[in-house]
């Protein structure tokens, strides 16, 4: 296990270790860097997680507390859990599901393409798709996903069955069981899937891409890595010449603790990732540290989701093998003669009893409720995921509630956009379509869950006004700090975030390899 | 923090629970258990078990026979009736998830929850629903890959 002095400025620090921050460090620690990795979560492993929902959501998730406010369902329905995401090492990729798909080109010129939308904070990506395919191509082949650069395609399951008929019935072309980060043969050292399912709760086999299994190992055998779990950053720390210098954290005995850095990345996903900034503000920075365009923490984004459960006369035993392995991406195309902008993908889901109850119709009991989970067994599921609208006060700010540190926790304020009204109620009638057309007696409607995908918040601009970083995710008001999470997007396209993130980050990499010598072996 | 809540009060609960997720299916052992979760959530959280105390007490005086004696629609209505109320809500927040992972209710409802010490569901059906064709797995065009058409 490699340790870095506490006093050595030479090193790479990067506050989060999933998908993001995993990556950099894995990109950067090949490359000779010396790399600090903190990790607010604990170290967990395949053998530690279990096979049951509420279990595993308690050993892993985000659980201190956020606060709330807007208009969105979730500040009823889960007032303190705005997002799910993971604290552990391997972040939010242990319990991600592995959708792959990229973006589209014009979802990189989203104001230019859309045009003016009321109410919307629309912003062309100071990058395009074809500066981003190489990275694309690197992060499909590091992840191993399905249908791609030779990778086999996953098997259909049961939900992919019924979902695929439907599709095909209600005249879909394009669906198939991929694009997905998870083995349906053995490669690169992790076994092929055994169809085991729980996906969401972390997969003890590992034949699902995480940072955890791949990037963070091939890190440490680099012996560049330190990997410091359970260690919360602060604040960032900085010097007379507003570059930063360090950060602090709180270690597992509660210590506060300065490591000293060269460079500064922050990967802690995007709320939590505009909490700290917003935390780091000094007499320099009054507002937050990389925040003198004032758009730290706005826009933020959740992507528009719901699903969409159809109950058969018949079997379906949705649960048995991969959570998600089936993709139609039909509605993702560029068409805005539906009545709003923006496209979506439709994605098999499962959950067991005890989530699906939970969820299915937030606070709900009595007679009805008691016969959809009657119907459990003959269930298929579907979710619904497609670009919801950038809105400036969509947005992260520090909320009186405090954390076991005494520090401001994130209140989320969301509001959804006319568009994502439009185009949730239409993916939710194609959804229950595609399950009529295969003789679904009832289709259910679910609200979205507390967020997965958290987006925006620290969006890349062409112009240092319009956000707070730059076209490698280089903040304009800091040269040596970076955000390597999804704060970075600048709109949020249809496609799941992860490839891209991993594509931006492995581009970074070698953006600050090449632009920083310190720290070189 | 010991409950106080009576056998009584305890009891009622689980009628209460019965009603309120009428499954008829389910044996006593599940609604017995929520109500548990109910209770220990109470014993932790002094709102939620004074909410309780005075709640299940009202309960019984919302018509002239007590409530566990009432007729399951009649039983419904009084439960619709209360449905906003802090004490209700309270008990549905932790009852529905105490219920619908208990393991008796899984093997009712055919769930066969934990799957990697068995191997997976690879040899065990996670494929074999056959009251529809198979249908093809592999993309028809390239989605990742196609340009906008509009
Ligand atoms: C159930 C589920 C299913 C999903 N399925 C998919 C899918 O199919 N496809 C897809 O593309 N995406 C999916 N996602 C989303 C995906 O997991 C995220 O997009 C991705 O993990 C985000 O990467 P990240 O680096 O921004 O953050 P994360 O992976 O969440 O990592 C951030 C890490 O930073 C740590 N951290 C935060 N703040 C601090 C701090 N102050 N100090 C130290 N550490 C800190 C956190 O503990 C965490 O470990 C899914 C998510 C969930 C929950």
């Amino acid at each position: 296990m490699t340790r870095f002095d506490y006093d050595d400025s030479d090193v790479v620090v990067i506050v989060g270790s999933g998908a993001g921050g995993g990556t950099l460090a894995h990109e950067l620690c090949r490359r000779g860097f010396k790399t600090v990795v903190l990790e607010a979560g604990p170290h967990l492993t395949g053998e530690d997680y279990h096979n049951d929902e509420w279990a595993a959501f308690g050993q892993m998730a985000w659980t201190d507390p956020r606060t709330t406010s807007g208009s969105w369902a979730i500040a009823d329905d889960f007032p303190n859990l705005p997002a799910w995401i993971v604290k552990a090492v391997g972040g939010t990729t242990t319990h991600w599901a592995g959708a792959c798909p990229r973006f589209k080109s014009h979802e990189f010129a989203a104001r230019t393409t859309y045009g003016d939308i009321e109410g919307a904070d629309l912003l062309d990506w100071p990058i395009t798709l074809s500066e981003l395919e190489p990275y694309y191509d690197q992060a499909e082949i590091k992840m191993g996903v399905t249908h791609r650069h030779g990778r086999p395609p996953l098997p259909a399951n049961n939900n992919y069955k019924v979902f695929a008929n439907g599709a095909d019935k209600l005249g879909y072309r394009d669906y198939s069981t991929g694009p997905y980060a998870t083995n349906a043969e053995p490669y690169d050292g992790r076994p092929a899937s055994i169809q085991d399912g729980f996906n969401f709760q972390g997969d003890k086999h590992g034949s699902k891409w995480s940072t955890l299994v791949a990037e963070l190992p091939k890190a440490e055998a680099t012996g560049n890595l330190d990997l410091r779990p359970d260690s919360q950053a602060v604040q960032i720390l900085h010097g007379p010449d507003g570059r930063a210098t360090g950060v602090l954290y709180v270690d597992r005995n509660g210590t506060l603790r300065r490591q000293r850095a060269a460079v500064v990345s922050v990967a802690g996903n995007s709320i939590e990732t505009a909490r700290l900034l917003l935390l780091s503000a000094s007499t320099r920075f009054p507002d937050g540290m990389a925040n003198s365009s004032g758009q730290v923490g706005r826009n933020y984004m959740r992507h528009t989701t719901g699903t969409v459960w159809g109950q058969f006369d018949k079997p379906v035993r949705m649960y048995r093998g991969e959570t998600m392995a089936g993709v139609i991406a039909d509605e993702s195309r560029l068409d805005t003669g539906r009545g709003f902008v923006g496209g979506y993908y439709m994605q098999t889901i499962a959950l067991g009893p005890a989530f699906f109850a939970k969820f299915v119709a937030p606070g709900s009991w009595g007679p009805k409720l008691a016969e959809i989970v009657d119907g459990y067994l003959n269930t298929a599921g579907m979710w619904i995921v497609g670009e919801d609208m950038p809105q400036g006060t969509n947005r992260i700010t520090l909320s009186d509630t405090v954390d076991e540190h005494g520090i401001p926790v994130a209140n989320v304020h969301f509001d959804d956009h006319p568009n994502d009204v439009a185009m949730r109620r239409h993916g939710q009638q194609q959804g229950a379509a595609v399950y009529k057309a295969v003789g679904a007696h009832r289709t259910i409607e679910t609200p979205p869950y507390p967020s997965t995908h958290n987006l925006g918040t620290c969006r890349m601009s062409q112009r240092p006004g319009d956000g707070v970083v730059d076209r490698f995710g280089r903040a304009h008001d800091v040269p040596n700090l970076f955000v390597t999470d999804g704060s970075v997007f600048t709109t949020g396209a249809a496609a799941n975030p992860t490839l891209t993130i991993v594509a931006l980050a492995t581009r970074q990499a070698d953006f600050i390899a090449s632009d920083f010598r310190t720290g070189r072996n | 923090m010991p409950t106080l809540l009576s056998d009584d009060q305890r009891r009622l609960l689980v009628d209460l629970l019965r009603a309120a997720f009428p499954h008829d299916t389910f044996p006593m052992g599940p609604y017995e258990r929520a109500a548990q979760a109910v209770v220990d959530a109470a014993a932790a959280n002094p709102r939620l078990q004074a909410q309780l105390l005075q709640g299940l007490d009202d309960l019984d005086r919302q018509r002239e026979v007590p409530f566990s004696r009432l007729d399951p629609d009649i039983a419904a209505v009084v439960l619709r009736g209360i449905a906003d109320t802090p004490f209700f809500t309270g008990i549905v927040d932790v009852a529905v998830v105490a219920l619908y992972d208990d393991h008796e209710v899984w093997d009712v409802l055919g769930y066969e929850g934990a799957s990697y010490d068995k191997g997976g569901y690879i040899d065990r059906g996670f494929n074999d629903l056959d009251w529809l064709p198979d249908p093809r797995i592999e993309s028809y065009g390239d989605d990742s890959r196609q340009e906008a058409s509009a």
